[in-house]
């Protein structure tokens, strides 16, 4: 579980604060707010890239901080909102990255590596993509094979900057009825940064919203509570 | 459909052009040799014979810098643009030949003790190709565009060779003609006393690489994502800087600037193989690269009767046509 208590958050400077607030695992945690309030700010800090500016997490119970890269990595995996395509990199060979920490003592995958892969491909619609370079994908396409890789990880946690940005309307359904399939049947615990606010209350996910005026992080039960926030600005 | 797969069919073919060419190398030449004076030379080498006397002293170890030196630099070029995720980066377009250039014209135009030694001028070499290579790679931090940094290589270069002319107006004939010739680029200089050492810094380079194989996949997809896969991304680019300086101090300390192998091999090596598996990308390089500054070699032997071209000449003759090929290729 991820426990947050009286903590700022920001790149630099404190964007807006935390007075309490846990990310448990088994559910899909929604996170709104308008363009520039901090989501991607609170993701960066949940992935270990960032600092909290002050306060700190902790995470099973130990502070994140405390926590190697070579853990955190096989706990968080982060899918960011800008995935880059790279040349002569095949979508396999792009989800087996997802397995690095995995590797044996040879730097060869396993079995079960690939037959992870092959199910990721299967999961999210990519498997006839297998042999294309990433950077030749459309970026629909592209954050498709980037949320499978984060799949591949098989972590107790998937963090998602506007995953859905980039997607068609059937994708878009499909990812989060996929993440939340994962959430309630093997337990992972999905932070999800969005603005298809409409699609994402057909679900029956957690919401939480940064609010401009008190700058803070709270939990939202009804659609019209974002409404307003949104209208406001 | 990648054609990964059936290119590295290429590797053993390459392998075995290295070899002909290799034998080729060691029986052309001003005087004319026949394969019984190769043999004896190499195994069963007997001092009056001055056909043995040439093959084992000039050709042997011409043919051997040929083969490693192309290696070196290009395996050192793969590392820059891995590292920089720049096709164009390489050690002589990033400058870090500027730095060992630097260093061997202050050994070689002041003529001072031990600094104009054969070790001071390899260390020396070592030293200022480390110390331009951190140069670039803090450069790096926060110069985040790609032409923005092979600028900066290329303004660093112009800095340097500014200051090694003033160091040659003011320095004796003598010295002038050693750096003059030795700037040129030559694969005559070298000793077959020397080869063992070179050899040994060379495989020293090349394990090195080979550790770092795993983590330069990862690093494909930049910093930031191979933090977020859990390795620490500083220990490598020091490792990758580190190498890289190791081969280029090395090989430009005994054979001058050579340009372009390091920017080109890498090159024609991903387009050929189409992966970014590193451990497939650092074979090819090698052998590629060795084979490559074989060939000119080998050219350069030939044409000799003719015409006298520097190594560096036709390395760069050859390189840049191909380097604008890619520059074009990658604007469409």
């Amino acid at each position: 579980m991820i426990e947050i208590k009286n903590t700022e958050i920001g790149f630099d400077a404190s964007l807006f604060a935390i007075p309490e607030m846990d990310f448990e695992q088994g559910k899909v945690h929604i996170l709104m707010g308008k363009n520039g309030i901090g989501k991607s700010a609170l993701l960066n800090t949940l992935s270990g890239l960032i600092s909290p500016i002050e306060g700190s997490l902790t995470f099973d119970e130990k502070r994140l901080s405390e926590y190697s890269y070579k853990h955190l990595a096989k706990k968080i995996a982060y899918v960011r909102s800008n995935v880059k395509g790279v040349p002569f990199l095949t979508v396999d060979a792009f989800l087996l990255l997802g397995r690095y920490h995995y590797k044996t003592l040879l730097g060869g995958h396993r079995l079960e590596d690939y037959a992870l892969i092959q199910k990721a491909k299967d999961l999210f619609g990519i498997a006839h993509l297998a042999d294309k370079f990433t950077n030749e994908l459309s970026s629909g396409e592209l954050h498709l094979c980037a949320i499978a890789k984060a799949y591949v990880q098989q972590t107790d946690y998937i963090l998602l900057d506007e995953p859905t940005s980039h997607l068609d309307y059937a994708n878009k359904r499909k990812v989060y009825e996929l993440l939340g399939k994962m959430a309630n049947e093997h337990n992972k615990g999905i932070i999800i940064s969005t603005h298809d606010l409409d699609l994402a209350f057909k679900f029956p996910f957690d919401f939480y919203l940064i609010e401009s005026q008190s700058k803070t992080l709270k939990s939202v039960k009804t659609f019209k509570e974002v409404e307003k926030e949104f209208e406001m600005g | 459909m990648n054609l990964q797969g059936s290119n590295k069919i290429l590797l053993p073919i390459v392998s075995f052009g290295i070899v002909i060419l290799g034998i080729l190398g060691l029986l052309i030449g001003d005087i004319p040799t026949d394969g019984m004076d190769v043999y004896n030379a190499i195994f069963s080498y007997s001092d009056g014979n001055i056909s043995e006397l040439i093959i084992r002293e000039i050709r042997l170890p011409r043919v051997c810098i040929a083969l490693i030196a192309g290696a070196a630099l290009s395996i050192a070029g793969m590392l820059m643009q891995t590292l920089f995720q720049n096709p164009l980066a390489g050690p002589y377009v990033l400058g870090i030949n500027s730095g060992a250039s630097l260093m061997v014209a202050i050994g070689i135009l002041s003529g001072a003790g031990f600094l104009s030694s054969e070790l001071g001028l390899i260390g020396s070499a070592l030293i200022g190709a480390f110390i331009f290579g951190l140069f670039i790679l803090f450069t790096a931090s926060f110069l985040r565009s790609q032409i923005g940094l092979l600028l900066f290589g290329v303004m660093l270069g112009s800095f340097v060779s500014a200051i090694i002319t003033i160091l040659e107006l003011s320095s004796e004939a003598e010295s002038l003609k050693a750096f003059a010739l030795w700037s040129m680029g030559s694969l005559n200089g070298v000793t077959i006393e020397q080869l063992p050492m070179i050899f040994l810094v060379f495989i020293l380079g090349g394990v090195a690489s080979l550790f770092i194989v795993n983590p330069l996949n990862l690093l494909v997809l930049g910093e930031e994502e191979c933090r977020l896969m859990g390795y620490n991304v500083k220990r490598l680019r020091l490792m990758i800087v580190f190498i890289t300086a190791l081969f280029t101090g090395l090989i430009t300390a005994f054979c001058g600037p050579i340009a372009f192998i390091g920017l080109a091999i890498p090159n024609l090596t991903r387009i050929l193989f189409k992966t970014q598996d590193h451990k497939l990308l650092l074979f090819a390089n090698l052998l590629f690269g060795a084979l490559f500054l074989l060939s000119c070699d080998i050219l350069i032997q030939l044409l000799s009767a003719w015409i006298l071209i520097p190594i560096n000449a036709l390395t760069s003759l050859i390189g840049a046509p191909f380097v604008i090929y890619i520059l074009i290729r990658k604007i469409r």
